[in-house]
């Protein structure tokens, strides 16, 4: 009866160690991945900083865009509505100045049409000259679209 | 009894630690697209155009003046106020065209940054 009894204890401690035994290894092999779990969340939480920097900087950039077409867009505005001015300012009426002095009005009418032209052509992505990147006195502007043919150019408050 | 129980409670033991710690999978993002990178049109060369205007007085010398500069008499015409809405139209069109091609640029310029803005980065 003790007998039995006995080896059935021996085979308990015998089990008992070496279950101790796997279990130390597989603490071990835990340990393991438990480190290489830690490196990669450390490359995990440093990637994610990296991009909610890029995701801030996306959102800046956007916002810059956004602000520079609405000022374009403004400005694009404003030189319909100074054509607009030149053609109504104060009553005035082109037919009734052709007819008195045609070619005066010819001469002012072809010279708008130069500066038109250049203007669609700078529109469409045409580099600006010198001469108008450094334009800054009304005389040296293009009076049909200072906005985009005449950076430097500030108009005088009306 | 206790022996009994002893069993038990390491078989438990032993069973518990048989629950390993979970690997971490992480998703890496795929490969962005390449960029378009297709050229812009080249900038538009306009020709240059002359506006003639006639009145009910000068209408027969500048006919004259045609004819003598070897040019068919003949004049597309356009009223003071329809000059005007052309002038406007032709505004609003060249206001369209800044417009699309600077919207061009802003997207270019952010889905496909140049290299050295890059690498400032």
């Amino acid at each position: 009866m003790f007998g039995s009894l006995k080896i059935a204890m021996v085979a308990i401690l015998i089990t008992g160690i070496g279950a101790a035994g796997m279990y130390v290894m597989k603490l071990r092999s835990d340990n393991a991945i438990l480190k290489v779990n830690q490196i990669k969340l450390e490359s995990a939480v440093a990637d994610q900083k990296q991009l909610i920097e890029n995701q801030q900087k996306d959102f800046q950039e956007i916002l810059e865009a956004n602000n520079k077409m609405n000022q374009l867009l403004t400005v694009l505005k404003k030189d319909l509505d100074d054509l607009d001015k030149r053609f109504n300012k104060k009553g005035r009426d082109i037919g009734k100045y052709a007819i008195e002095k045609p070619k005066v009005i010819e001469r002012i009418i072809n010279k708008g049409s130069i500066a038109a032209t250049r203007c669609v052509e700078i529109a469409g992505g045409a580099p600006l000259t010198e001469q108008e990147k450094t334009a800054t006195k009304k005389s040296e502007i293009n009076r049909e679209c200072p906005s985009i043919a005449n950076p430097n150019y500030v108009p005088y408050q009306e | 009894m206790k022996n009994i129980i002893l069993v038990i409670l390491m078989s438990v033991l032993l069973v518990g630690c048989s629950i390993g710690e979970k690997k971490l999978r992480i998703f890496k993002l795929e490969e962005p697209r390449q960029n378009l990178d297709l050229p812009k049109p080249t900038p538009l060369q306009l020709e240059e155009l002359r506006w003639i205007i006639i009145t009910s007085d000068n209408a027969v010398e500048v006919f004259t003046k045609m004819e003598e500069q070897g040019l068919d008499p003949v004049i597309f015409g356009l009223s003071d106020k329809d000059f005007q809405l052309l002038a406007k139209n032709f505004a609003r069109i060249r206001n369209q065209l800044k417009h699309m091609n600077d919207l061009v640029d802003k997207y270019k310029e952010y889905y496909e940054p140049k290299k050295d803005d890059k690498k400032g980065e």
